[in-house]
């Protein structure tokens, strides 16, 4: 039953009615995503993939679209990463700031820009690849993105480049004391034989109740190699559904990292498809939820081809009465001969109340492939505690040492050097109960603090 | 005379409800060095643990007095930075954790508590060596993990280096022996006869009379049942390796 203040899924839709105009699709694909829209009800515990995220602490509240409001410069400095050399594209609620992006349109074909004006620039390339993946067709957020998001990224990478350096997307949410909802649809295509390395970071300018909906699509063509870096670090109030779909074609490589520091209900969707054969596929994450936080990655590898490989490492660490969620689910289909796929999954509850679903899952139609999951929950090894303990080292201590071991294969696969380095800093931060200031304004949090006794 | 280290009075402890020691007297002073033997099962380890502040054994009864200070009131940490080390007889593994870090970690400790001012990072480094150089540790295996993947003697001679990283005042080497090759045995004897000085002391817990050869102790105790039931010279020990003990045993059921 729903709350009395509880957004209907018909409230929720007119949110966006007033500013359908600013929608930048196509009619077609605004159409599809309508009738899609009449299909999909709002998620419930009901629906499988939704079991243990409910999002009714979301539709609490009554939002407006997200402004576009005027940045400073001090403000985007405070969240660009310390030795980060990239090219950088920048967003507040859902628009462009072309003032603080670097806009490329170069006569080799690479193109980084905002997707609204890229489908005007170029857009037989926005007409071959936008849907590529059928996003929309996903589910309830994915179709509301699709009709009413007004901007945001677009990368192509031409073939044969490797691009020089890493490009960051900064996503700001501003509730400007106003409750907002922002949108964001990202189109990434790396051509054959190219390689790029891509960080998309959220961060919230002000305390607000925000929800933030992102769809980004992502191609990678033969041979291409792309590592997408995905990092939460929004407020406190801040609500993320975030979701990805990746289309590899032959030889490709895939990686990412989602670390999620902040937010307090942040849903990741991550969909990989081998459409060819030899793919390579590895997945990493890294959530700390703290107090009432939830975070929940859902991520589903469709193996429809040979030879491909697929590596997931994901791993929490969950404190206070905080909650995560790992759905991990590997399809290997019958023509999927020779795949190798692994899944890891491992917990640290900090308290008694910390919870985590872990649900690691293999579906297999082919009989020549070597899978392998595996899924642990536990508490910090209390043997391995009082080894440093009994060498002078404090409790505390010890604790942050051991809990930063856990994680440390996460943050040592992190390929670009300036952000492990940060995520580093940042982690044992939050490990020491300091807070993350700027960066991560509303977190002070504390894993450990009121512990295990 | 030399100062009592170490005093243990009445000493009782049990975990989930069973009673492992079952009375301990031990009275150990700066310079000397202790030996307990005894059979399987007997408490030797437990002592130990107790001792080093493990909390899944309660104490019910009983003082441990430390340099003058109640030893059993104190957390672990706080017991390392007085002066207590435990060498154990399974040190466990620490993925994740380089030993560098770990050993990094546990002299500033110690250093803030004795209000000495900090090594610099190249003063560390220098001093690792210098301790890794008295129990020929391989310079690669600080590097590595704690413990990870060590062989056994390895371990062992991981928990001397410790050792000598801290400079104890009293050491407990549970079983440090077990598991050595000879030449093994002998590097982790020399570094303790280094470490060795008039004014800390060492409690040796052993099997073997072998590891007495070249670390010789001025008392030898054997436990049995949770209690000290014999206590004599270095003689004791070679009287055990001879006749084993069952002698004891009859002489205590
Ligand atoms: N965690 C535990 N739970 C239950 N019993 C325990 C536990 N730890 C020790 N004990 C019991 O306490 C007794 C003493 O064990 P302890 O390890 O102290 O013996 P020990 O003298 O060191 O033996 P060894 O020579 O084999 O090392 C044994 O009977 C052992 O089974
Ligand atoms: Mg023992």
């Amino acid at each position: 039953m729903a709350l009395k203040n509880e957004l209907s899924k018909e409230e929720f839709v007119a949110i966006f009615e007033n500013s359908k105009s600013k929608s930048f699709a196509e009619e077609n694909f605004i159409n599809l995503a309508a009738n899609n829209l009449k299909k999909y009800n709002l998620p419930t515990k009901a629906d499988e993939e939704w079991k243990h995220t409910s999002i009714r602490k979301i539709l609490q509240h009554k939002y407006f679209i997200g402004e576009n409001l005027d940045l400073d410069k001090n403000q985007v400095n405070l969240f660009t990463i310390p030795g980060l050399n990239a090219y950088r594209l920048v967003f507040i609620n859902g628009f462009y700031s072309k003032q603080f992006s670097d806009e490329i349109l170069n006569n080799k074909g690479l193109i980084i820009k905002n997707i609204a004006d890229a489908k005007k620039s170029n857009p037989e390339l926005i007409n071959k690849y936008f849907e590529n993946t059928d996003i929309s067709s996903e589910n309830f957020f994915t179709s509301v993105n699709t009709a009413f998001s007004f901007d945001g990224s677009f990368i192509s990478i031409p073939n044969n480049l490797a691009l020089d350096k890493p490009i960051h997307i900064i996503n700001f949410s501003d509730g400007n004391n106003k409750k907002t909802i922002s949108q964001y649809r990202n189109l990434i295509i790396a051509g054959k034989n190219s390689n790029v390395q891509i960080v998309n970071s959220f961060h919230s300018l002000t305390v607000n109740y925000t929800l933030t909906n992102i769809s980004t699509e992502i191609i990678l063509e033969e041979n291409a190699n792309l590592n997408f870096n995905i990092f939460q670090g929004e407020g406190d109030d801040a609500f993320q559904i975030n979701s990805t779909k990746v289309n590899q074609e032959k030889n490709s490589n895939f990686s990412s990292h989602t670390i999620t520091l902040c937010g307090s209900i942040v849903r990741n969707d991550l969909k990989i498809e081998h459409k060819a054969e030899n793919c390579e596929t590895n997945l990493f994450g890294l959530y700390l939820p703290d107090r009432e936080q939830h975070f929940d990655n859902n991520i589903f590898i469709n193996h429809a081809k040979p030879h491909g490989t697929s590596n997931q490492i994901y791993k929490g660490i969950i404190d206070n009465k905080a909650s995560a969620v790992f759905l991990g689910k590997v399809f290997v289909g019958k023509g999927a001969q020779k795949t190798i796929a692994d899944q890891t999954n491992r917990n640290i509850l900090l308290t008694q109340y910390a919870k985590v679903n872990s649900k690691p899952q293999l579906e297999i139609y082919a009989d020549d492939v070597s899978c392998s999951h595996g899924s642990t929950t536990g508490q910090i090894d209390k043997e391995a505690l009082f080894y440093l303990q009994s060498r002078g080292i404090n409790r505390r201590r010890a604790e942050v040492l051991l809990l930063g071991a856990f994680i440390s294969d996460v943050i040592d696969a992190i390929k670009v050097e300036p952000l492990k380095i940060f995520v580093n800093i940042l982690v044992n931060n939050r490990l020491n109960g300091e807070k993350v200031d700027g960066q991560c304004a509303m977190v002070s949090g504390c894993p450990g603090c009121d512990n295990i006794e | 005379m030399a100062k009592t280290l170490i005093s243990i009075k009445n000493l009782k402890a049990s975990i989930e409800g069973k009673k492992i020691l079952k009375g301990i007297n031990l009275e150990i002073k700066e310079g000397e060095v202790h030996a307990i033997m005894g059979p399987n099962g007997s408490g030797k380890s437990t002592l130990a643990s107790v001792l080093a502040g493990r909390e899944i054994y309660e104490v019910t009864n009983g003082s441990v007095t430390f340099q003058g200070k109640d030893m059993l009131s104190m957390s672990p940490e706080e017991r390392s930075r007085e002066g207590m080390f435990l060498a154990f007889q399974y040190p466990v593994e620490i993925p994740g954790v380089s030993i560098t870090n770990f050993m990094k970690a546990a002299v500033e400790q110690h250093r803030e508590h004795k209000g000495l001012e900090q090594l610099t990072p190249s003063e560390f480094l220098k001093m690792m060596q210098e301790k890794k150089d008295l129990v020929e540790i391989e310079a690669k295996l600080a590097n590595r993990a704690v413990n990870t993947g060590f062989s056994g003697g390895e371990k062992k001679k991981n928990e001397v280096f410790q050792m000598a990283m801290l400079e104890p005042k009293f050491a407990v080497l549970d079983e440090t022996d077990s598991g050595l090759d000879i030449d093994a045995l002998r590097i982790v004897a020399n570094g303790v006869n280094k470490l060795k000085n008039k004014e800390n002391a060492f409690l040796v817990i052993t099997h073997y009379q072998r590891l007495l050869d070249y670390i010789v102790p001025d008392v030898v105790h054997v436990l049995y049942n949770g209690k000290i039931v014999k206590t004599g010279g270095k003689e004791l020990a070679l009287e055990l390796e001879e006749k084993g003990y069952d002698w004891i045993k009859k002489e205590n059921d």
